[in-house]
């Protein structure tokens, strides 16, 4: 007799993700950091905040665009190399990265 | 017609918000009867999120000038310089999560634990996130507001 309850064929285990599902998450988690790091560049480097202008006529225009970009192109990259990812990692990714980027937007236009 | 774009913005914000709680509930229950119910809750999401985007984009590139004058102008410059700017690329982060939706609502999330999670985790943080920027919305109408009595200016709504 053993201590250990026996696996239940019918439990979830499959805490993997794979596909899409995992490549573009994955992007997803590097466009929101992105999403930031591009506010605080605009921010800081003029020339840059004019050549987005330049781009579409307003920088928050080219920075939307581009951190849309950002999330399809890495999406499809991850995707077609086989990336995969446990669920509740990913879930964490998503959580933290959104926490940091939310968080440093506020702070950087606090202190500038 | 502007005043319109102007309202429907958040309008289209809040469905993609109840849209997102209703993802959430339905993966929280993930089952193989509401397999469909998530992905068309999901491609909900999406289309009102980026309908807010092109309304906002339209308010905020086009529009928002003469309000931010005001808003700078009157007793609560930070409304602009601080909630509208951080509102602006704020807005980016649920757009995202609401684009990457409907990918991760095609993993099997009645079977996949770990599917489930992340189904909820975006939508859940495009609830939070949205709830932020519906805020920040009223805070900046309100220091428009706030800008025309600060400035005496009467009848402008």
């Amino acid at each position: 007799m053993s201590a250990v309850p026996p696996v239940d064929a019918g439990a979830e285990t499959n805490d993997a993700l794979k596909g899409p599902p995992a490549g573009f998450g994955l992007a997803a988690v590097i466009a929101i950091l992105f999403n930031t790091a591009l506010a605080w560049a605009e921010n800081v480097d003029e020339p840059l905040n004019a050549y987005m202008a330049s781009l579409s006529g307003d920088p928050w225009r080219t920075h939307g665009f581009a951190a849309v970009a950002v999330f399809i192109v890495l999406g499809y990259f991850f995707t077609s190399r086989g990336f995969r990812i446990d669920g509740s990692r990913l879930g964490a990714l998503l959580v933290a990265a959104s926490i940091v980027a939310g968080g440093g937007l506020a702070l950087w236009l606090v202190l500038i | 017609m502007n005043d319109v774009i102007l309202h429907a913005h958040p309008t289209f914000g809040v469905l993609g918000i109840l849209a997102s709680v209703w993802v959430f509930v339905e993966a929280l229950n993930a089952s193989e009867a509401n397999r469909s119910r998530v992905r068309v809750a999901a491609f909900v999401v999406t289309a009102c999120m980026l309908i807010a985007w092109a309304l906002g984009g339209y308010g905020y590139t086009v529009l928002y000038a003469p309000e931010k004058a005001i808003i700078l102008a009157g007793p609560w410059p930070w409304a602009h310089n601080f909630v509208m700017e951080t509102k602006a690329r704020l807005f980016f982060i649920p757009l995202i999560l609401a684009l990457y939706l409907p990918i991760a609502a095609t993993a099997n999330i009645a079977r996949s634990r770990g599917a489930r999670i992340v189904v909820m985790a975006a939508a859940a943080l495009i609830v939070l996130n949205g709830l932020a920027i519906e805020g920040a919305g009223a805070v900046v109408d309100y220091a428009v507001s706030a800008g025309f009595v600060h400035n005496g200016i009467t009848g402008a709504q």
